[in-house]
């Protein structure tokens, strides 16, 4: 059998070649890596999705170098082929949503997007640890530090409640939340909108730390 | 061009290497401690004001895992790409922080065990080069995320130096710089021969480039300096010097006695030699 190759096949083989190229990821190769973001660990403003997010992203730093806060830090190697790509951990420093890092970024990893409609994530209150719905102390720390007062968090009867059409995420109520670590963490905390698995922290636990 | 000639290319080429080491610490610097936004970032994308710069290779894997095009992406691989097809590797030979700190690293070892000259102890097919650049954006489509991160040692360079300005520490990324700069004891410039996808991207792209060392046969005694002085280990006396994978360092240039090597600028063509001085 001779190996003379037809322009028949030829076209085939480099039309076969190109499309496993240029075909659609599958879902599969991209849950390969595990997401850097979880729970208040958070993309900067205007993130495209976190499955496309390492691959956007070339990790120029621009946007961490123009954050007036610091907030946003580059991941680094131990994230896998995550490192260098940047990340918000709203605990220690929130997003004040200065809308920088959005206008410097040169790959569209971060998108131009307005101030209300950014979504880094949805926060949420933990009704079992917040002194308001638990203690009935009349702490409205977050509603009072939230950019979106009375939109994003309200406050029904002296208790805060989210409204995740208006919150952006920005986790500067999670910064501000006085419920110390030892009693399960902070009472709101910031979820990533496509975050997999969530639970609700552990009931026994929280009341038994609580005292 | 006369100025130029008043000294060693060597010398010129230093001085544009540590301009751009010194650019790569300051601006971290300035952003940090002045808030000065006007330049930033490093070589994976590099603004001056509005004028923004985007890595080919960075920008073209991004193109490729996302399958998506975007606008301000290309323009800023514009013009890096413009010089690779006009000069080739300069960006290797000249600016690049690895070649800089493989350099220094070369001279302190020179000065401490009083040898001139590194040997290359362990020598590979220079093709490899192709299959590094290949097999990276390969294996990135695979995993469907980018390799660069790991392997595009300039990039690492400047985000280190970033990450100790801005948070006070340094990560575990140092240990691939110390170990592609290390390499260069083995072999001069290993990593640059032989793996750096972005090397192999730029020769690539400057395959037909423009400026190129020119051997004089004529003039050449074929004593073998500038064989023996090539960073990258090429034979420029042999024309080597016109190869794709040639970053036009000028070190030939340098050491040739008979002033036989030259930067010429040729048209697109190899053969086209007539009709230039």
């Amino acid at each position: 059998m001779g190996m003379s190759f037809s322009p028949g096949r030829r076209t085939f083989l480099r039309s076969t070649l190109l499309g496993m190229l240029l075909a659609p990821a599958t879902a599969a190769a991209r849950r390969r890596y595990a997401y850097p973001v979880a729970t208040n660990v958070l993309r900067p403003p205007g993130a495209v999705p976190e499955e496309h997010f390492a691959a956007t992203c070339i990790r120029c730093g621009r946007c961490v170098e123009i954050c007036p806060y610091l907030c946003i830090k580059p991941l680094d190697i131990r994230s896998g082929v995550n490192a260098g790509s940047p990340i918000i951990e709203i605990e220690n420093i929130p997003c004040y949503l200065c809308m920088k890092c959005v206008d410097v970024c040169p790959t569209g990893a971060l998108r131009r997007i307005p101030q209300a409609q950014t979504r880094m994530g949805v926060a949420v209150v933990d009704r079992y640890t917040c002194v308001s719905w638990k203690d009935k102390i009349l702490c409205r720390t977050c509603y009072s530090v939230c950019p979106f007062m009375d939109k994003a968090i309200r406050l029904q009867e002296f208790k805060p409640v989210i409204d995740e059409r208006h919150c952006t995420g920005c986790g500067i109520c999670t910064h501000a939340c006085p419920v110390p670590r030892q009693q399960g963490g902070k009472a709101v905390n910031v979820e990533p909108i496509y975050a997999r698995e969530f639970t609700l922290p552990e009931e026994a636990q929280q009341i038994g730390g609580a005292v | 061009m006369k100025v130029l000639r008043q000294h060693s290319w060597s010398f010129w080429r230093l001085t544009v290497q540590s301009a751009s080491f010194a650019l790569l610490i300051s601006i971290p610097l300035l952003n940090f401690y002045l808030n000065f936004n006007l330049i930033q970032g490093w070589y994976q994308s590099l603004s001056f004001g509005d004028l923004w710069f985007v890595s080919p290779l960075e920008g073209l894997e991004r193109i490729l895992i996302t399958r998506s095009i975007y606008g301000p992406l290309l323009v800023g691989m514009l013009l890096p790409v413009v010089l690779a097809l006009l000069c080739g590797r300069v960006f290797c030979g000249w600016i690049c922080p690895i070649h800089y700190l493989s350099d220094l690293t070369e001279r302190v070892k020179g000065v401490i065990t009083c040898s001139k000259r590194t040997k290359d102890r362990w020598l590979l097919p220079r093709q490899i080069l192709w299959f590094a650049l290949i097999g990276e954006l390969l294996l990135s489509l695979i995993v469907g995320a980018p390799i660069f991160v790991f392997m595009s040692p300039p990039g690492l360079v400047g985000r280190e130096l970033m990450r100790l300005v801005f948070f006070h520490a340094l990560a575990l990324e140092v240990f691939i710089i110390v170990g592609v700069v290390g390499m260069t004891l083995i072999t001069r410039r290993f990593y640059c021969r032989y793996l750096c996808p972005l090397g192999g991207l730029l020769a690539l792209i400057g395959h037909k480039r423009k400026l190129r060392v020119v051997v004089n046969p004529n003039s050449c005694i074929h004593c073998g300096k500038c064989d023996n002085s090539c960073p990258l280990g090429l034979k420029p006396q042999q024309g080597e010097g016109e190869y794709s994978q040639c970053w036009n360092c000028g070190t030939c240039v340098d050491v040739c006695p008979q002033e036989s090597l030259s930067y010429r600028w040729r048209g697109w063509s190899s053969g086209e030699q007539h009709g230039q001085k």
